[in-house]
């Protein structure tokens, strides 16, 4: 009796658990080198070409500024600074090769940044910038403060840097070394960097394609999704949190640095050529090859539409993000809604259809 | 076969497999609602004193860290310590003038309980001079050095994502150190091994005076009843509604509390805080009734679940320091398994019911640091995912949980 009770028993619960899971694929012949040689020729290098000429334009623009301080120069400088900064999104997710050694994405854009500790390690002029406790007083976030945020008026903020040297020092201490940054990270991938990058094509937790693919999904999740939206909208804290917006000093170009960033994401998904035209072997076509249904539909179907809701939700943000969570922050709120759904699309049915596994713990934030 | 049948048979099965263990002398002590307790119309409950030992605990931990202050002296952070100068006299270390006026301290709490360490005051003692060591070289080596790139065998600052970590020259955070080891030390310590035993519940006549409803001098509770609220307090002394602590639970301390809400908000072991907190209701309830049988079973719950967290806690921050190994970028993985390394060390003041040992001898738990720390000649820098594993598995064998439900 009692065998027969085991038996039914398990049966009831394989028949509880068989439905809903997303169907995997073993025979998997996908070619990950095609989509490897994508990423990296089509996408990453041009990226990087792209941000390295705009972060020189920037140090030019500087240049020409601390040499000349005028109201002018500073209206040039600023564009120079957004467009790099824009530039920089588009990158951000590549977190592999040099770029991770270096630690780049920490050197280039931690924010809010600490306003007091820049005056403080400007005025001292002795810092050492390699320290990751000054990554909140260096990058795009800290040419926010020195270029918007330093005094009230333009006029005030040119009187600054024509009459504080240190101030100017510093400026260009921190912007060459964004440049810098920029150079190495491009000479590895067109130097060696890339091959390494294509051959290590295989399947394993070290392979190109697992770690690129948890590159992605932490960026999506811990600095798209979180960073831009989710923290000063209050999310993951009992108060929203409206100063922690990106580029807080600029304040209205908030909404561009997200947009620029979500659609990064949605075209390396989708494995669209950095240049417009094209577009070649992709997440997407890595599940279509499989033919991964999750829940009666194509699963990477499932994942553009759900791009397209969180552009939808994103569409009706003010361009200022500060001014979006102090009026209405439950706008913030939906977008974020709508960006946690491909979380759970993309990081557990995707993961799960691709066979990787995430290689990331949520820290618990102490 | 129809689902429904199938059902009917399984649960017919559940109701033949509980119907034989009924007997009727089950005690019929019922337990509040809430952690409420009256006498002649006035609250019976009082724990006072763990509240302002966590709430010390909380101030070191701030003076510890790095981050937030203007790096007080070793002089300072051990007065905090001690609440006491370094010649014995009254210190004032504290930013609130309560604690300051308290002549409670932290120290003389650690590794003190009645039945591990009355009779081993040369453990204690090193126990102590473990936490004053690492509170001593959080000011004299990690402070000092602050200002420079932490390297194998180097102390000093290091990235974890846009965090900045501290640590000395094996890789270690003392003050994760410290806060985490004293949930060992202090709170388990305290609750489990001296006023959850019968050794300090039963003390001299205290069973007469509880059952004859004699008070202490001058208070409204009887001595048992107010040694079962002082183990309360360790845990939720802090709480926002002390009498409905699960409310909040995990968010009302950096200690016990926190960590109980953590494993609380695992699936793995979702409604252990009620455990916790019902044996506790009944326990004292039981007090109150007379019923010391039922007392002394609702402590054993106590005692197994609060060993639980901290074991599920050891594992955990091994396995996610595993995870985040990455000899490129050891922030992460280094202030994971500072935490794990302090609730390693808490272990050994955990309670195994019915008996008058730990989980781990204090042998057994140097043994894991050992491990820990031993596979090379730089501490963490060096630690393997299989020496992780090794101590994670050592672990959960002595528990009803694995190291994957530890870890998600």
């Amino acid at each position: 009796m009692k065998k027969i009770l085991s038996v039914l028993l398990l049966s009831l619960i394989a028949w509880a658990c068989t439905e809903d899971e997303t169907q995997i694929n073993d025979n998997d012949s996908f070619d990950r080198a095609a989509m490897l040689t994508n990423w990296a020729d089509n996408i990453i290098i041009p990226g990087y070409v792209n941000y390295n000429s705009k972060v020189n334009v920037l140090a030019e623009a500087k240049s020409t500024f601390t040499s000349n301080p005028t109201v002018e120069n500073l209206t040039t400088l600023r564009v120079a600074w957004l467009d790099a900064y824009i530039s920089w999104q588009k990158v951000s997710m590549f977190d592999i090769g040099k770029a991770e050694t270096l630690g780049l994405r920490g050197y280039t854009n931690i924010y809010p940044t600490n306003d007091e500790e820049i005056e403080q390690l400007a005025s001292s002029g002795t810092y050492d910038l390699e320290l990751p406790s000054t990554r909140d007083a260096q990058g795009f976030p800290a040419l926010d403060y020195l270029l918007n945020g330093t005094a009230t008026t333009d006029a005030e903020i040119v009187a600054r840097f024509t009459t504080e040297e240190s101030l100017s020092i510093y400026l260009s201490d921190i912007t060459d070394r964004l440049k810098n940054h920029a150079a190495l990270v491009l000479d590895d991938w067109q130097n060696g960097y890339r091959d390494t990058f294509v051959s290590n094509d295989g399947s394993s937790a070290t392979s190109s394609v697992n770690k690129l693919i948890n590159d992605y999904m932490f960026y999506y999740e811990k600095h798209l999704r979180a960073g831009k939206i989710g923290i000063p909208a209050g999310v993951f804290s009992n108060t929203t949190l409206s100063t922690n917006v990106e580029a807080f000093y600029k304040q209205d170009a908030s909404k561009t640095l997200f947009d620029a960033a979500l659609q990064a994401s949605v075209d390396f998904f989708n494995g669209k050529h950095f240049d417009g035209n094209g577009q070649g072997e992709s997440l997407k076509s890595y599940l279509d090859f499989l033919n991964t249904i999750t829940g009666g539909e194509q699963l990477s179907a499932l994942i553009n539409n759900q791009f397209d809701q969180a552009k939808q939700a994103a569409s009706t943000l003010d361009e200022n993000f500060y001014q979006q969570v102090e009026s209405n922050n439950e706008a913030m709120l939906l977008t974020y809604d709508e960006l946690q759904k491909n979380v759970v699309l993309m990081k557990v049915d995707m993961f799960q259809a691709l066979n990787v596994k995430v290689d990331f713990v949520d820290a618990d934030g102490d | 076969m129809k689902k429904s049948f199938l059902y009917l048979f399984f649960a017919a099965f559940l109701f033949t497999a509980c119907s034989d263990d009924d007997e009727n002398n089950i005690p019929s002590v019922e337990a509040p609602t809430t952690y409420t307790f009256v006498r002649d119309g006035n609250s019976t409950v009082s724990f006072s004193g763990q509240t302002t030992r966590i709430e010390m605990g909380h101030e070191l931990l701030g003076a510890l860290s790095v981050n937030d202050t203007d790096n007080a002296s070793a002089e300072l952070l051990l007065e905090m310590f001690r609440n006491e100068t370094a010649d014995g006299g009254d210190a004032n270390p504290y930013s609130s003038a309560d604690l300051n006026a308290s002549t409670k301290s932290i120290k003389s709490k650690t590794a003190a309980s009645k039945d591990f360490f009355s009779a081993n005051t040369s453990e204690a003692s090193q126990v102590k001079a473990d936490f004053e060591a690492w509170i001593n070289a959080q000011a004299e080596d990690v402070f000092v050095n602050k200002d420079r790139a932490a390297e194998a065998g180097v102390s000093g600052q290091i990235a974890d994502g846009s965090s900045v970590r501290y640590v000395n020259a094996q890789g270690l955070e003392y003050n994760q150190l410290v806060g985490k080891s004293l949930i060992g030390a202090l709170m388990a310590d305290q609750a489990l091994n001296n006023y959850l035993s019968i050794a300090v519940l039963d003390e001299a006549d205290n069973r007469t005076l509880n059952n004859n409803g004699t008070v202490a001098d001058g208070k409204n509770y009887t001595t048992m009843e107010h040694k079962w609220d002082e183990a309360y307090g360790y845990l939720y002394g802090t709480s926002a509604n002390p009498a409905d602590p699960n409310a909040t639970i995990g968010d009302d301390d950096s200690f016990l509390n926190k960590y109980i809400g953590r494993v609380e908000s695992d699936d793995d072991f979702a409604g252990i805080a009620a455990n916790i907190f019902n044996a506790f209701k009944l326990g004292r309830a039981a007090i109150v009734a007379g019923e010391y049988d039922l007392r002394d079973a609702q402590a054993s719950i106590i005692r197994e679940e609060v060993s639980k967290v901290i074991a599920i806690r050891a594992v955990h921050y091994l396995q996610s320091g595993k995870a985040a190994l990455n000899p490129n970028d050891m922030g992460p993985a280094f202030h994971d398994l500072s935490e794990g390394y302090g609730f390693i060390y808490s272990l050994r003041f955990t309670r195994m019911p019915g008996t008058d040992a730990p989980y781990f001898t204090r042998t057994e738990v140097d043994g894991f640091l050992e491990d820990l720390m031993g596979d090379g000649e730089n501490g963490l820098w060096d630690v393997t995912p299989e020496t992780l594993d090794e101590i994670s598995e050592a672990i959960a064998a002595k528990f009803n949980f694995t190291v994957a439900q530890a870890a998600s």
